[in-house]
């Protein structure tokens, strides 16, 4: 590949590392394992890559035509805070899936499921890396008052509850959340990084490429599990079931729409040349492709189900299902996995607090609606405390307590800081390195 | 993105394409195999999704061209493209798709620094065999050869 590939400095090498230990403990068993699963791959390296031969010039927004900013001085004062905020965002994801992913590792029934999951987590602490090079390795203090050593000690603080962005913030309650989350939110990301390949900023528009190709990889260890799930439900195997991949993805769809930021929003991204698509184009082409996920699962549990379909008889029975509501030999269009409703179970964008269901269908009662969101979620996620805000928040705003803008705003509560290391001792993550006296003269 | 109806687009390949490739590898095999394709793609996904042009024609996956890009084996020691999977679905034979395909392929490696292409075909398969040399393939001076494991 033509990339150039580069450390962090010491002392945030060493950040990176130490929060490694705390938050991904498994990261150990890659590399013992990788030529078991991952045969005449190149090794893994902790480092960030930067595409070599990317253009020098803007390609989209006001600037467009001009050459691609190097530093971050070049920048319009408003225009770099968005980038930081970008990229600061960006780096939080990373570290935040893979304290998502931790936590339900050890469920995978498969090995190969946790050893691609593994991967997956271990690619994600290179990407964190990638934004931390981002941030440490250019003066910044053009836009912020935050020294580099503080952006990396702020994000290295965020838990799963204080991330930027709602989907890092929810725990999974199941190795199926490794997996849909993978094929879902990943597949967010993928977006992302492709807009972001357009940067007006240079070093941000080389980051992108090498992530992207890591993240194909990604949705794969998402989708790729899920179809063997699914035949195997489609067998009778009862420990992963329609229902539970359902309700995942139930739980996880709204996040992952929310994540391309309000559908009347995203010119400034195009102005200032960070992105090339706006935020509801995104999302549309977005739930396009999880659409195409569904209809390739409902296929292949179709095929298990009657061997003697062919493909297209097999898309042609779904499709069919699905349209007329309607059971073919045993299979009802119950038993087929479907994409909710755009607008259900938002909490922010045009549809936030709207209270409409999996399907479309309109709740006008509280408690109804919460109802209809136990019916559809996974069960451990209903005694979550993002649930229970959730619905609290709810009914504020459908009692006329607070407005769904303002709900939307508050939705996370964010709590930056405050997650120092847990060492005895230690209080930061980034730990300055001693100062060494010159040698002195005899 | 939109593109005239009927016509070829090229585009790296991604793991929603697993689907359509099963299909039209059953459609030239006669065998359903989804557990093998799901281990490939995943496989050719990890290496570098780019180097793996597919083909749609007005949505529909059409084709795949599976590469790989190397250096240092069987003592050749410059980086050299290795085209290893490639399959057009049978309706749609005839209409230029494997030579596209095989354009955006070459495109892609000489970028990432390939001076030569190599592949393996064998003797029975006169269709391949003429698909590649109608591409520019020739006969290589290395000779594949092999044996039984007793």
């Amino acid at each position: 590949m033509n990339v150039d590939q580069t450390t962090l400095p010491k002392k945030f090498h060493d950040a990176v590392l130490h929060w490694q230990r705390h938050h991904f403990p498994d990261y150990g068993l890659l590399p013992e394992m990788w030529h078991k699963y991952f045969p005449n791959d190149p090794e893994f390296c902790l480092c960030a890559k930067m595409e070599v031969g990317m253009g020098d010039t803007i390609e989209v927004g006001d600037q467009k035509g001009q050459p691609r900013m190097l530093e971050p001085s070049e920048m319009l004062e408003d225009q770099g805070r968005h980038l930081l905020s970008i990229i600061r965002a960006q780096a939080s994801t990373e570290f935040g899936s893979i304290q998502q992913h931790e936590v339900t590792l050890s469920r995978a029934q498969e090995d190969e499921d946790r050893f691609w999951v593994l991967r997956v987590m271990a690619e994600e602490l290179r990407h964190g890396y990638q934004m931390f090079h981002l941030l440490t390795s250019q003066d910044w203090s053009a836009v912020t008052d935050q020294s580099a050593e503080d952006m990396v000690e702020e994000i290295l603080s965020m838990r799963t509850g204080s991330h930027v962005l709602d989907a890092f913030n929810i725990d999974y309650d199941s190795f199926v959340d490794n997996v849909v989350f993978a094929a879902v939110i990943d597949r967010v990301g993928k977006y992302q990084l492709a807009m972001q390949k357009v940067c007006a900023y240079k070093p941000f528009a080389q980051s992108m490429p090498p992530m992207l190709r890591e993240e194909a990889f990604h949705l794969a260890a998402g989708v790729v599990p899920l179809r063997r799930w699914v035949q195997r439900a489609a067998q009778g195997y009862e420990l992963v079931t329609m229902n539970a991949i359902q309700r995942s993805l139930d739980k996880w769809v709204p996040r992952g729409l929310e994540m391309f930021g309000h559908e009347k929003g995203g010119d400034s991204n195009i102005r200032f040349g960070f992105k090339n698509l706006k935020n509801a184009e995104a999302q549309s082409q977005y739930f396009e492709e999880l659409q195409k996920v569904v209809a390739d699962l409902n296929t292949r549990y179709v095929r298990a189900r009657f061997p003697r379909l062919s493909h297209e008889e097999a898309e042609a029975l779904v499709t069919r299902l699905l349209a007329d509501r309607t059971k073919f030999e045993g299979v009802s269009w119950e038993d087929l996995l479907t994409l909710p409703d755009r607008r259900y179970f938002r909490r922010k964008g045009v549809p936030a607090w709207t209270m409409v269901g999996t399907r479309g269908e309109s709740f006008e009662e509280v408690d109804a609606y919460v109802k209809h969101l136990a019916a559809t979620l996974p069960d451990p996620y209903l005694h979550s405390r993002d649930m229970r805000q959730y619905v609290e928040t709810l009914r504020d705003v459908t009692a006329g307590r607070i407005t769904a803008d303002l709900a939307s705003k508050k939705t996370p509560n964010l709590k930056r800081v405050g997650g120092v290391c847990p060492c005895s001792k230690s209080v930061r993550w980034v730990v300055e390195e001693p100062v060494t006296a010159p040698p002195t003269a005899a | 993105m939109n593109s005239a109806p009927g016509s070829v687009v090229i585009r790296p390949l991604s793991e929603l394409d697993l689907g359509r490739i099963t299909a039209i590898d059953e459609r030239l095999t006669g065998v359903y195999k989804p557990d093998v394709w799901e281990r490939r793609v995943v496989y050719y996904l990890r290496r570098d999704p780019e180097a793996c042009p597919v083909a749609e024609i007005d949505g529909k996956v059409v084709g795949f061209m599976f590469t790989d890009l190397r250096s240092g084996e069987f003592g050749l020691e410059e980086t050299g493209g290795w085209i290893e999977r490639f399959g057009v679905d049978p309706d749609y034979q005839g209409r230029s798709v494997g030579r596209r395909m095989f354009e955006s392929a070459q495109e892609y490696l000489r970028g990432q620094g390939a001076t030569v292409l190599r592949t393996l075909v064998g003797p029975a398969d006169s269709d391949l065999a003429g698909f590649l040399r109608a591409v520019g393939f020739q006969n290589a001076p290395l000779q594949a050869l092999e044996m039984s494991v007793p």
